[in-house]
C-alpha cells in the first residue's frame, strides 16, 4: 500500500521519429493510499499505457513515478511490488489453482504457513476454495479471471492493484458481486485499486474518483457526481451518461443567457466576457423536465420518438434541426405532437472552445 | 449419394492404409526369409509359403569377420549423434527463439524476421552447397571422421528447425504471461523457465521430434564427413547392399532403423492429439 505520484509523465512509442506521436501527453497526478480509482476512456486513449507505466512494464519517455515519495521510475517491474490484472485471464496453465495463487508469494519467499493463510483467505473471498487442487487450465474463463484477480490480491503489502478491464469476460451477475467484493477488499485492507474500463457504469459504481481520458490527455478527474452533472468538456458530456449529454450550438445573448435558434435559455454561468460569441449549451436528458405550458427556459419540440426502457421513457424530439433527448418517468403521460421542455438553469452547462465556462 | 460418399471414403482410407502398411508388412515378411525363399517367388505366409529364418537378423549383429555386418556400433553412434545434436539444438534454438519472439532487434536493415530467415535459410540451401565448407571446416579443426564433428554439423542443421518451430510457438504464447510473471515477482530469467517454458512443452516436443527425425535420417553428411573411424546407421545400411542384394538383412535393418522413429511418433502423437498447443490466454 502506497501513495503513488505520477509527476510530469508522458510517453511515446516512437521516440526516434522526428515528430513522435504521444500515447500519453504530459500529466501529473496523485493516487492516494487506499482509494479506488477508475480510468475511463475510449479504446486507444492511453489507459493501458498509464497502467503499464505504473507497473514498470513500460518506462515513460519523460517524468517520474514515486511510491510513497520514493522514485521508482528506474525500478524493474518485479521490484515494484505492484499487482496487475489484464483484460483476458492470464493463468499459469501448468499449475493448479492453489499454485497459481501462491506463485507471487513464493517468488517473494514468504513462509509456507503465510502462503497457506493468504491463499485460503483470497480463495474464500473469490469462491475458489473448492477448486484449489484442480489444474487451472480446466476452469472456465470467468474462473480463470478470478485466479488472475486472486494473484493480484494475495499480497497484502502490494502498493496498488491495477486492473485493466478485468471483468470483460465475466457474466453480469458475477460482475456485480465481484465489484462489491473488490469494494469490500478495498475497505477492509485499504488496498489502492485502479480500475481501467471503457464502461461508465462500471466506473461510476466502483470508483471514488474517476479519471476520464481522451487521445492521451486526462480530460477530467473527479467524483462520479461531478462528472455527470458538471462535465468539464463536451467530450466528457458525450462520453459519460446514457444517452450522451444534449449539446447545442448557441450564441451568448447576455451575462447569463444563451440563444438556441430563437429561444433564450437562462443559465447560472457567468458569460459576461463571451457576449455574442458562439458557444455550446449542454444539458443532461435526465435534467430536462416536461412542462405543461410555455414559460421561461422552455423550448418547444416536435416529438419524433418515444422509447420505453422499462424503468424510464426516452423522448426524442426536434426543435428546428436540433435533436433533443429527455428521460421521463415511465408512468408520466406523454402528449402527442408538440411538447414544452424545461431546462433548469442550474443544470445548464455552457462550453466555450469545448471547455466548461 | 451419401452411401456413395461413405463407400468412396472408406475405399480411399482402406487403399491408403494398404499403401502405407504394405511395405512394412513386406519388409517384416522378407526379413524372415532366406536367399532361397526370396528368389523362388514365395509370397507372404510364413510356415506355409516359406520356412522363417532369423538369418537376416543375425547378420546385423555378427562381426564382419564372421560374415555379418554389425550395425550395433553404428546404431549407437546414430543415437548418440542424433540425441546430443537435437538436445543442444533445442536448448540453443529455444533461447534464440524466445529472444526473437520477445525482443526487437535492429542492426542496420536487419530486423527480427531477417534473423529468423537467416536461421531457416540454412535448411533452404541444397546440402551439397554446405558439404565442402563443412568438410574443410571439420578437417581444419581436426574433427573429420569423428562423432563430435558430426554433432557440430548436425547442430547447424537441426537448430534452424528448432528456432523456426519455437519462434512460431512463442509468438502464440501471449506476452501478458511473461508480464504477469514479472509482476508476480520473477526476474526475466525466472519468468522464462518457471512460466513460459513449462507452458511451451508441447512446442518443445514437436521441435524435438522434428530434430530427431531429421538427425536420424540424414545420410548425406554422415556419408561425406565419415570414413572408417565412425559410421552412422544410414551409411551402414546402404553399405549392406552388394552385387546380390541381401533383401532379408536389408529388410531387417530397415525395420530396426525405423523403430526409434515409430516410438517417437507414438509419444509425440499423445501431445499433438491433446490439442494443448495453444498458449495460456483464452
Amino acid at each position: 500500500m502506497a501513495k503513488i505520484d505520477l509527476s510530469n509523465i508522458s510517453h511515446t512509442y516512437n521516440p526516434l521519429d522526428s515528430k513522435p506521436t504521444y500515447a500519453l501527453n504530459p500529466f501529473s497526478m496523485t493516487w492516494e493510499n487506499g482509494k479506488r480509482y477508475a480510468i475511463l476512456g475510449p479504446s486507444g486513449c492511453g489507459k493501458t499505457t498509464m497502467l503499464n507505466i505504473v507497473s514498470g512494464l513500460v518506462r515513460p519517455s519523460k517524468g517520474e513515478i514515486l511510491f510513497d515519495e520514493t522514485p521508482v521510475t528506474d525500478l524493474k517491474t518485479e521490484d515494484r511490488n505492484i499487482a496487475q490484472v489484464f483484460q483476458f485471464p492470464v493463468i499459469y496453465n501448468t499449475m493448479t489453482v492453489y499454485d497459481n495463487l501462491a506463485f507471487p508469494l513464493r517468488c517473494r519467499e514468504f513462509t509456507k504457513d503465510k502462503i497457506e493463510e493468504r491463499v485460503k483467505a483470497v480463495s474464500d473471498t473469490l469462491n475458489l476454495s473448492s477448486f484449489l487442487n484442480s489444474p487451472a487450465r480446466k476452469l472456465t474463463a470467468d474462473q480463470k479471471q478470478l485466479i488472475s484477480l486472486g494473484r493480484g490480491l494475495v499480497r497484502e503489502d502490494v502498493a496498488a492493484v491495477l486492473m485493466d478491464e478485468p471483468l470483460t469476460v465475466i457474466d453480469p451477475d458475477l460482475k456485480f458481486r465481484l465489484r462489491r467484493n473488490l469494494k469490500e477488499i478495498n475497505e477492509q485492507y485499504k488496498t489502492t485499486l485502479v480500475y481501467v474500463t471503457h464502461d461508465q457504469n462500471e466506473a461510476m459504481t466502483f470508483a471514488e474518483n474517476i479519471i476520464v481520458m481522451d487521445q492521451g490527455e486526462i480530460v477530467q478527474v473527479g467524483l462520479p457526481k461531478d462528472l455527470f452533472e458538471k462535465p468539464k468538456t463536451t467530450f466528457v458530456g458525450y462520453f459519460i451518461g446514457s444517452p450522451a449529454m444534449n449539446i447545442f450550438h448557441s450564441t451568448v445573448s447576455s451575462d447569463h443567457e444563451v440563444k438556441i435558434n430563437d429561444t433564450t435559455i437562462k443559465t447560472n454561468s457567468n458569460l459576461g466576457n463571451l457576449k455574442d460569441k458562439n458557444v455550446k449549451l449542454g444539458i443532461r436528458s435526465e435534467f430536462i423536465e416536461l412542462a405543461e405550458k410555455e414559460k421561461n427556459n422552455t423550448v418547444k419540440i416536435k416529438l419524433t420518438r418515444v422509447e420505453d426502457f422499462g424503468n424510464f421513457k426516452l423522448l426524442t424530439g426536434k426543435m428546428g434541426n436540433l435533436v433533443i433527448k429527455s428521460k421521463v418517468e415511465r408512468e408520466k403521460p406523454i402528449p402527442d405532437g408538440e411538447l414544452n421542455l424545461y431546462f433548469p438553469p442550474e443544470k445548464c452547462c455552457v462550453y466555450s472552445d469545448e471547455k466548461l465556462v | 449419394m451419401s452411401k456413395l460418399y461413405t463407400f468412396l471414403k472408406y475405399f480411399f482410407i482402406t487403399f491408403w492404409t494398404v499403401f502405407v502398411v504394405a511395405p512394412f508388412l513386406w519388409a517384416v515378411s522378407t526379413s524372415f526369409k532366406d536367399f532361397q525363399s526370396v528368389n523362388s517367388k514365395v509370397t507372404y505366409i510364413p510356415w506355409l509359403d516359406f520356412e522363417p529364418t532369423l538369418e537376416g537378423w543375425r547378420v546385423l549383429i555378427k562381426s564382419p569377420a564372421k560374415g555379418g555386418v554389425d550395425i550395433v556400433e553404428p546404431y549407437f553412434n546414430s543415437i548418440f549423434v542424433t540425441c546430443t545434436a537435437s538436445l543442444i539444438s533445442i536448448v540453443l534454438g529455444t533461447l534464440a527463439a524466445y529472444a526473437l519472439s520477445r525482443f526487437t532487434f535492429k542492426a542496420g536493415f536487419v530486423r527480427n524476421n531477417d534473423i529468423t530467415f537467416f536461421f531457416i535459410s540454412q535448411r533452404i540451401m541444397p546440402p551439397i552447397v554446405l558439404s565442402i565448407p563443412f568438410f574443410i571446416f571439420l578437417s581444419t579443426i581436426g574433427l573429420l571422421d569423428s562423432l563430435l564433428g558430426l554433432v557440430v554439423v548436425y547442430i547447424v542443421l537441426l537448430m534452424p528447425i528448432a528456432v523456426w518451430i519455437m519462434v512460431d510457438f512463442f509468438n502464440r504464447v501471449p506476452k501478458e504471461l511473461d508480464e504477469t510473471a514479472l509482476i508476480d515477482g520473477c526476474n526475466p530469467y525466472q519468468a522464462f523457465y518457471k512460466v513460459v517454458l513449462p507452458n511451451s512443452i508441447p512446442g518443445l516436443i514437436v521441435a524435438g521430434m522434428f530434430c530427431i527425425i531429421f538427425g536420424w535420417i540424414d545420410f548425406f553428411f554422415a556419408f561425406i564427413l565419415t570414413f572408417t573411424e565412425v559410421q552412422l546407421l544410414p551409411v551402414k545400411v546402404v553399405a549392406l547392399n552388394s552385387s546380390i542384394t541381401p533383401w532379408w538383412s536389408l529388410s531387417a535393418s530397415a525395420l530396426v532403423s525405423v523403430a526409434p522413429l515409430i516410438i517417437v511418433a507414438f509419444i509425440v502423437e499423445r501431445y499433438l492429439s491433446k490439442g494443448n498447443l495453444s498458449g495460456a490466454l483464452k
